[in-house]
């Protein structure tokens, strides 16, 4: 059993719900939540030509291991390029069976994608166990 | 690859926002919740209030930023005591961590935990 965390758009959130039914996932949970990526949540012109990287703080981030948590990595962009990041977005959480995550995660990304920077990200953690709480049934049965 | 759920003060948000940002954690998700620790929320003369509004931040970073990212977020979520200094006070929060065994990005659809590594069972 696998829970599936995606973070989408908010305009794409119907899409999402339809096509989601048409593959058969049933139980979905959405939250409104806000959000931003490792661009700070804004379009991809911004940084063209700049030296950020996104996946740069990482390997800073390595190095500073033992540093004062206020060291400041150079690959960040200057203060004022920066805008608040966090934008409106919906977090969809589905628990399903491990056979069924690949095609869940394909709809996600097939429904989600427009190829701008914000379109959101899939995590896929571990689940112990369901219960459903009418009838105290667990495990796989209690999915469907 | 994991994933951390961490629940802190509204007032406290920012603050561990901006510190995380400084060391280059960007990428993060805002929940507003409600909840109760061990102490069944607070009570005031006969009234009890047991939904506190809380903020949560959801991240997910390789390994080997974990340590330090929850480092960060318990040293700037703590509240100060005037009296008993390095100490917090009950409710400042708590910080879950999780294993992620998968990731994807929708812009590229990459995994990616080729590149983050994963942390799950068949680790």
């Amino acid at each position: 059993m696998k829970k599936i965390i995606a973070i989408i758009r908010n305009e794409k959130v119907e899409e999402t719900k339809s096509n989601l039914e048409k593959i058969g996932v049933t139980g979905v949970t959405y939250l409104y939540v806000t959000g931003k990526g490792l661009r700070d949540g804004m379009g991809p012109s911004r940084f063209q030509g700049s030296e950020y990287h996104p996946y740069g703080g990482r390997h800073q981030l390595r190095q500073l291991d033992d540093a004062p948590v206020s060291a400041d990595p150079v690959c960040l962009p200057a203060e004022k390029e920066r805008e608040p990041g966090f934008r409106p977005q919906r977090m969809l959480v589905i628990v399903a069976n491990d056979s069924d995550v690949r095609p869940i995660i394909a709809t996600l990304i097939a429904t989600n994608y427009t190829g701008h920077h914000g379109d959101g990200a899939i995590f896929v953690c571990p689940m112990i166990s369901a219960i459903r709480v009418r009838n105290g049934e667990q495990g796989d049965s209690a999915l469907v | 690859m994991k994933m951390i759920w961490a629940i802190i003060r509204p007032e406290y948000s920012q603050k561990v926002i901006d510190a995380l940002e400084k060391t280059g954690i960007s990428a993060m998700t805002r929940l507003h919740v409600t909840g109760h620790g061990a102490e069944i929320g607070i009570t005031a003369g006969h009234v009890n209030y047991s939904e506190i509004p809380k903020e949560m931040l959801m991240l997910v970073l390789p390994d080997i930023d974990i340590a330090h990212a929850v480092k960060i977020i318990s040293t700037t979520a703590k509240t100060w005591q005037k009296e008993n200094p390095g100490h917090g006070s009950v409710g400042d929060g708590k910080i879950f961590v999780t294993y992620v065994e998968d990731a994807y990005t929708i812009r590229t659809s990459e995994n990616r935990k080729d590149r983050f590594g994963s942390s799950g069972k068949d680790r």
